[in-house]
């Protein structure tokens, strides 16, 4: 942690990347609100923030938003929580297992909890959070269709079991 | 910087500024990444406008990437889902193959490395590049590890003959593994009394003295009503009831080669994963030493911990599924 150069910034910055446009990273959030268009008057990517700061922004000169704001910073607290709560949930995944839940019931709870970690994973570690509703949308549309690929697989298994179960004991019957 | 910026009005000398700015910037580390600010620096492809517009466009692309990934591992949660729903017994046999706690010590380590990438792409953003440096070391070494596990894994499956398809001869019956005994003492000594009254028999049947050979099938006392506790576990792993592959005496659940089939192609698959992974981090390891990475250009960091959180991300469906079956 010694290197960190603004570690008090950093962790406000994620908070006001949207207004921001000024250079100097060290300095105190507030001027970003300050319209200051000797600084850097082109460098808005939201048409009406840059309106804001400066009326007649070129069209194709929009830059990144500010120094760090091409994307969400995680805090470290944050990061090393969601640690813990995934190591909390593999301890008990594992422990959960010596105790008898019903036919499917242990099986139900263990991707219950798997499921919990893969959200912790997905919501904090790749910061579909704070990202682009999109990439939200794609994510959750490739889960859609792995639920409907498998759905349809386990029903489709289903009609088949007769065929299945009268071959098995055919065949069993051929075996005695 | 900003006066290059105001000068900037029109598209024309903006784009032609990119190779010029280009050498100014060579030095790139983290103050001269707060100035580059998308005149072409050096990390601004020339057909990106912006750092944003190229940040941007990476990570749809990863993103993009992690769909095909999902659903390329879908399959095969697919072929795992459709076998366990009509052979359930062949899970129940085999997951007493598995070490769960190797799979244990792979799932944190696994959770541990994506934690230091998380924080990795942290570092690239605020330009430390000792913690860069140090978070990728680790998440390389996190990684090594648990390939190392995974050998370890295999070659203890390799030498126990549990191999997909006409390579399955396992050397040990289930009933004889550690992990049997330990969950179900009175299954495992009743499945030893069963085998051995079934040798009496066959060997009653090659003997010509009758009289001795039943002496041998009456010693064993197998013929006692067995409790619950003693049949409930053997049938449930297949291998008494009408799954089993020998009707005469206890043995293993018929297709218990496809579980194995299933396990070799999901963790290999995963393994893979894994070492493309380590792959992606020295070479992200080599750039981040050079101080390539800071608040503009920390886009390969990202997109390699995205990647890499998603390696993680089925693993942790993947080891309550073959480790942790009831």
């Amino acid at each position: 942690m010694s290197n960190e150069d603004t570690p008090e910034n950093a962790d406000k910055e994620p908070k006001s990347m949207q207004g921001s446009s000024e250079e100097q990273p060290p300095e105190p959030r507030e001027d970003a609100t300050r319209p200051n268009p000797a600084l850097e008057p082109t460098e808005q990517d939201e048409p009406e923030e840059a309106a804001r700061h400066e009326p007649p922004p070129p069209a194709d000169g929009h830059d990144g938003h500010s120094d760090h704001g091409l994307a969400h910073t995680m805090p470290v607290w944050m990061l090393i929580a969601v640690l813990g709560a995934l190591m909390g949930l593999t301890v008990l995944t594992v422990s959960v297992t010596s105790f008898d839940l019903g036919s499917e019931g242990n099986l139900v709870v263990a991707m219950v909890i798997a499921t919990i970690k893969a959200a912790l994973v997905v919501t904090f570690f790749m910061h579909l959070l704070w990202d682009k509703k999109f990439h939200l949308i794609l994510f959750l549309t490739a889960v859609l269709f792995v639920v409907l690929f498998l759905s349809m697989s386990i029903t489709d298994r289903g009609e088949y079991q007769k065929n299945i179960d009268l071959y098995q004991s055919t065949t069993s019957a051929a075996a005695k | 910087m900003s006066e290059s910026t105001s000068e900037s009005a029109t598209s024309a000398p903006k784009k032609g500024g990119h190779g010029a700015a280009a050498p100014a910037h060579g030095g790139h580390d983290a103050h001269d990444a707060h100035g580059a600010h998308g005149h072409g620096g050096p990390h601004l492809a020339h057909h990106f406008d912006t750092y944003q517009q190229q940040f941007d466009a990476g990570k749809l692309g990863i993103w993009l990437f992690l769909l095909t990934e999902v659903l390329f591992f879908s399959g095969l949660f697919c072929a795992y889902t459709v076998y366990r729903g009509m052979h359930p017994e062949v899970f129940v046999y085999a997951h007493y193959f598995l070490n769960t706690t190797m799979g244990a010590i792979n799932t944190c380590v696994l959770l541990i490395s994506s934690l230091t990438a998380a924080w990795a792409v942290r570092n690239a953003q605020l330009a430390q590049r000792k913690l860069l440096v140090l978070n990728i070391l680790i998440t390389i070494a996190c990684a090594c590890t648990f390939m190392v596990v995974k050998f370890f894994e295999y070659e203890h499956k390799f030498h126990d003959g549990l191999l997909p398809g006409p390579a399955f001869h396992p050397t040990e019956q289930v009933w004889e593994l550690e992990t049997f005994k330990h969950k179900h003492p009175e299954a495992a000594e009743y499945a030893e009394k069963l085998t051995k009254a079934a040798e009496a028999k066959d060997a009653a049947k090659a003997a010509p003295a009758p009289a001795a050979a039943g002496a041998a099938v009456a010693e064993t006392g197998v013929f006692e009503r067995p409790t619950e506790e003693q049949l409930e576990p053997l049938i449930k792993a297949g291998v008494l009831g009408p799954t089993a592959e020998d009707q005469t005496r206890p043995s293993k659940p018929r297709n218990a080669h496809v579980f194995f089939g299933i396990y070799f192609f999901m963790t290999g698959l995963h393994g893979i994963h894994v070492l493309g992974g380590i792959g992606v981090f020295i070479w992200l390891l080599l750039r981040a030493n050079k101080g390539e990475f800071g608040p503009k250009y920390f886009g390969p960091i990202d997109y390699a911990a995205l990647y890499w959180h998603l390696v993680d991300l089925i693993w942790i469906y993947l080891f309550p599924l073959l480790y942790l079956i009831h």
